[in-house]
């Protein structure tokens, strides 16, 4: 068990078999299609249709149809939560450990299946599709080491006649709210995470990737997580608003925009009469991600890198690039260079492989970023864009757009667009930059390039961001090696993927023991 | 004599040819690149350094970059302690900024013939009548739009023009204008397929290849106009299904059944290598060609980066990884080439006697002209080399890039990390390695 966490290998898409094997797997998926996502509250699965999740790039395919959770169901859950939990505390951390990387074996085994499911319900390409299946891989196997090395002594002093220790008690009743860009990692990550130190989860996925939920709920179920330490609740934002207000729920973890996630904070600081504890929150919200590029740049690697930042799965990334700050000196050369690559994007469906840009998640966030397109174009002007998909059967595809001369004012620059949208503005020097940066309210990723090592050290120092890339693209964090959380209005500091993760599910409970007897040390 | 046996006469011979002693300036060179060699701070620093260098755009910015580099990196030589006590002072550190920056130009003047092909053509003028011929690379990497993979191919254009009505007056050179299986054109291009599209991606082939078929018919189509040579270059394995692809697709097209002369590139650091060649020999026995396709077979310039993405990835790297192992492939491939005759043409490039011994007596063996054998190297690592073989009578060809310095850059940092690597050839050969050791079976 103490053998060391390694990444998940991705698969190696520029050799022909692998691919071929990819694309047979989202064959005989998509023959399958939908399935059945039931409510799994204490071992008993409640199906039904009331959700319905589809493929975003043709919305008449069905991927799932699930039951839609309400406030009983909640209660429901949460008290069989309560009756059943201690069963998953009380294993020792080592078999808490071997379940977790149990599950991990079990997606393992369905990789390319699972890969497809991603591709499906939440359009996404088969590159990212895949990341996204070794990233919740990765999330199990990091977060079951984590969890042992939490159960360690020798971090306290013992001086004679004093035992002192410290033991990381699980918080008991956590809710997860999860997103669907991400739908098999995030969803795995935060329940593994929560799950690891022993406490019981409710898991209430995005509407829009409830099948992604179900595969990673039943993979751990399957391994060994008791049916009371963990329910499955498919549905709105009626669920999530119950499992948020419910006393019975001692920590909230939620990844999705910052508006919910205030929502959520401020829901949670509510401690009604007879609450036994104050909520935590471990919220994970938006970015307005900015890009520096000083004017020693290497613009033949800047140019490919933020163009992936801002439009690998169409920009729906809390991490992707949304405004590139350009020096001066360089400003004209960059701008033009990234118009003619956003010019070569391919938009097309997510399955297609070497498709740039695949639709967006629903008709809700086409038409969001439709007005902001909309407004950018009025504000300032298109330095870029590719027709959209046609799109016969009706995707929610949208133009992967680069615009320019916006005033600093608009809310192109300064609100979360979440979309193929890129702005690129001069700034006069770096400084200039960093104070753009540090205006905004976020600070998840930033990215900066520059050859000067003075330069890093000097946006280093000032950056706001909880993750910072320097000369590279500003996606792709991978666990245990750029563990992921954003500052500010971005989230609540914690970094998934991370060696403290762990802690924002747990109380530490400190036990000082006097062990001499009349005097003397025994 | 036994094989091995001829191929240690071959390579004496070649080491005989070899200038004695060299140069003062190429004395200094090598000293400092053994210096550099083992420096692992200081050549981390000078290759930083080179590689912003096309980007400072004053005295002051480059000897900013140069000091922090510097300063970063700590170096443990005396020779990159005393560059850090030049740039630390105010008042010295222009001194040392012009010096490095110089020294950055030499070097680039020594591995890059020209900005143009039209200021190169004296150059490769000398270079014929001296019994070498050439390949023109035009710097410049990938390009990230259609304008600039446009912008290329016209560069290609005007490069092919000038190469064919450059070379018109020269003298004849029979070794280098023919061999058993007919002529040769003076007028020869190296082309990169990251360059003519901005579409490759590694995911799916059939994008990049579908995006530069119009442009790579356009270069052959008027390199079979102007009787000239177009070769296309081989780089990353992310782009090699590619490249491949698209020349063997394009090629099997009937309009360029006939010509022109045209070429593609193996490279034997790449585990999976002789399978690729077994697929290109497939090809060319379902595709009749007046003029043979020529296979330039290479170790391969992108060890480094092959070996960092595969770890970061996880992956197995595709490439050799012991220097020794690479060599035998090498060796292995060239056997098969040298069989393949006269279905294909052989260009082995490489500046490793041992290799191009090995080439020479496999030929021999066949009982081939030496003619039938192209030896290539590259411009500034094996000029001697390619002296030395055109006095033995072989055909010789260096690969000679054309651009800008801000272009070359990465071609340069390429080839300084070829130069300093411990285990290479080169530095072995720079050392003063013995003879015996040198060629000795890998």
């Amino acid at each position: 068990m103490s053998d060391d966490f390694v990444n998940e290998q991705h698969l190696e898409l520029r050799r022909a078999d692998v691919r071929d094997a990819l694309l047979a797997a989202g064959e005989a998926l998509r023959e399958a299609l939908p399935q059945r996502v039931p409510i799994l509250v204490g071992g008993d699965a409640r199906h039904g249709q009331e959700l319905v999740s589809v493929d975003p790039g043709l919305p008449a395919r069905i991927v799932a149809l699930a039951p839609s959770a309400t406030e009983a169901d909640v209660d429901a859950a949460v008290a069989a939560a309560a009756a059943g939990r201690s069963e998953w505390a009380e294993r020792t951390p080592v078999e808490r450990a071997r379940v977790l990387r149990g599950a991990a074996a079990l997606l393992r085994e369905r990789r390319l299946e699972l890969a497809a499911l991603a591709s499906y319900e939440c359009a996404k390409p088969w590159a990212e599709a895949d990341a996204d299946v070794c990233e919740a891989i990765d999330f199990l196997e990091y977060y079951a080491r984590r969890a042992l090395e939490l159960d360690r002594d020798g971090m306290l002093g013992q001086p004679p006649g004093e035992r002192n220790t410290m033991r990381y008690l699980p918080r008991g009743m956590v809710a997860v709210i999860a997103p669907w860009n991400f739908p098999l990692a995030i969803p795995t990550g935060m329940v593994a995470g929560a799950l690891a130190p022993g406490n019981a989860v409710i898991l209430k996925p995005a509407p829009q990737a409830p099948a992604c939920a179900h595969a990673v709920v039943s993979a751990l179920l399957q391994a060994g997580v008791p049916a009371a330490a963990l329910a499955l609740l498919p549905g709105g934002d009626q669920p999530g608003a119950a499992l948020v207000r419910h006393p019975g729920v001692e920590a909230i973890a939620f990844t999705g925009s910052a508006k919910a996630g205030s929502e959520i904070v401020r829901a949670a600081a509510e401690t009604p009469t007879g609450a036994s504890h104050v909520k935590r929150v471990v919220a994970e919200m938006g970015g307005k991600n900015c890009v520096i590029v000083d004017s020693d740049a290497d613009l033949d690697e800047a140019v490919p890198a933020i163009v992936r930042s801002a439009f690998v799965y169409a920009g729906q990334k809390c991490s992707a690039a949304a405004r590139v700050l350009a020096h001066e000196q360089v400003f004209d050369a960059l701008a033009s260079r990234l118009a003619g690559a956003v010019g070569t994007l391919r938009v097309g469906q997510a399955q297609e492989l070497g498709v740039d840009v695949p639709p967006l998640i629903d008709a809700e966030a086409q038409q969001r970023v439709a007005s902001y397109i909309e407004r950018g174009a009025r504000e300032g002007a298109v330095r870029a864009q590719v027709a959209s998909h046609p799109g016969a059967g009706g995707g929610f595809f949208a133009p992967p757009t680069l615009l320019g001369e916006l005033p600093a004012a608009s809310p192109l620059l300064n609100e979360e667009i979440f979309g193929p949208v890129l702005t690129v503005e001069p700034v006069a020097d770096i400084a200039a930059a960093c104070d753009i940066v540090d205006g905004l309210p976020f600070g998840l990723t930033g990215g900066l390039f520059s050859r000067n090592p003075a330069t890093v050290r000097h946006v280093v120092g000032r950056s706001p961001v909880g993750n910072l890339y320097v000369n590279r693209e500003i996606t792709g964090a991978m666990v245990g090696r750029q563990p992921f959380g954003g500052n500010r209005m971005s989230g609540t500091g914690a970094k998934a993927g991370g060696p403290d993760y762990l802690l924002e599910f747990c109380r530490a409970r400190v036990v000082c023991e006097n062990t001499t007897r009349h005097g003397l040390v025994v | 004599m036994s094989a091995e046996d001829q191929i240690l006469a071959i390579g004496r011979q070649l080491a005989g040819n070899l200038p004695r002693s060299a140069s003062p300036g190429e004395r200094v060179d090598a000293r400092l690149l053994q210096i550099v060699a083992g420096d692992p701070a200081l050549r981390a620093a000078l290759f930083r350094f080179t590689d912003v260098r096309p980007a400072c755009t004053s005295v002051a910015d480059l000897g900013q970059h140069l000091v922090t580099l510097l300063e970063d990196a700590s170096p443990a030589s005396r020779m990159g302690r005393a560059m850090l006590a030049l740039a630390r002072p105010r008042a010295t550190r222009p001194l040392a900024a012009l010096g490095a920056g110089g020294g950055v130009q030499r070097l680039a003047h020594r591995f890059i013939i020209g900005r143009s092909v039209d200021r190169a053509l004296p150059a490769l003028a000398r270079s014929w009548d001296a019994g070498v011929a050439a390949s023109v690379d035009l710097l410049g990497e990938a390009s990230v739009s259609d304008e600039e993979a446009e912008a290329y191919v016209g560069r290609c254009a005007e490069a092919l023009h000038a190469l064919a009505s450059g070379s018109a007056s020269w003298p004849a050179r029979p070794v280098l204008e023919a061999d058993s299986l007919g002529p040769l054109p003076r007028a020869n291009l190296s082309v990169k397929v990251t360059a003519l599209t901005p579409e490759i991606r590694v995911e799916e082939p059939r994008r990049g290849i579908e995006d530069a078929l119009e442009r790579l018919r356009h270069l052959l189509r008027l390199g079979h106009r102007l009787g000239a040579h177009v070769h296309v270059d081989m780089e990353t394995l992310d782009s090699r299904e590619t490249v491949l692809g698209l020349v063997l697709e394009v090629l099997s097209e009937p309009e360029f059944r006939d010509g022109p002369s045209a070429g593609l590139v193996l490279q034997a650091y790449l585990r999976d290598s002789p399978a690729e060649l077994d697929q290109i020999l497939s090809w060319v026995d379902e595709h009749e060609r007046r003029v043979p396709l020529t296979i330039r077979l290479v170790k391969g310039a992108y060890w480094d980066h092959e070996v960092i993405e595969a770890r970061q990835h996880g992956w197995e790297p595709p490439v050799f990884t012991d220097r020794g192992e690479c060599d035998r492939n090498f060796e292995g491939l060239t056997r098969t080439l040298v069989q393949a005759h006269p279905r294909v043409r052989l260009a082995l490039g490489s500046h490793n006697l041992r290799s191009i011994a090995h080439g020479i007596a496999c030929v021999r063996a066949r009982g081939l002209q030496e003619r039938d054998l192209e030896l290539q190297v590259l411009r500034g690592l094996g000029d001697d080399l390619a002296h030395a073989l055109a006095r033995m009578g072989l055909r010789v060809r260096v690969y000679s890039p054309v651009g800008d310095l801000l272009e070359g850059m990465a071609y340069l940092v390429r080839r300084m990390l070829e130069n300093t690597a411990n285990d290479s050839f080169l530095a072995a050969r720079s050392r003063g390695a013995p003879l015996e050791e040198l060629l000795a079976a890998p």
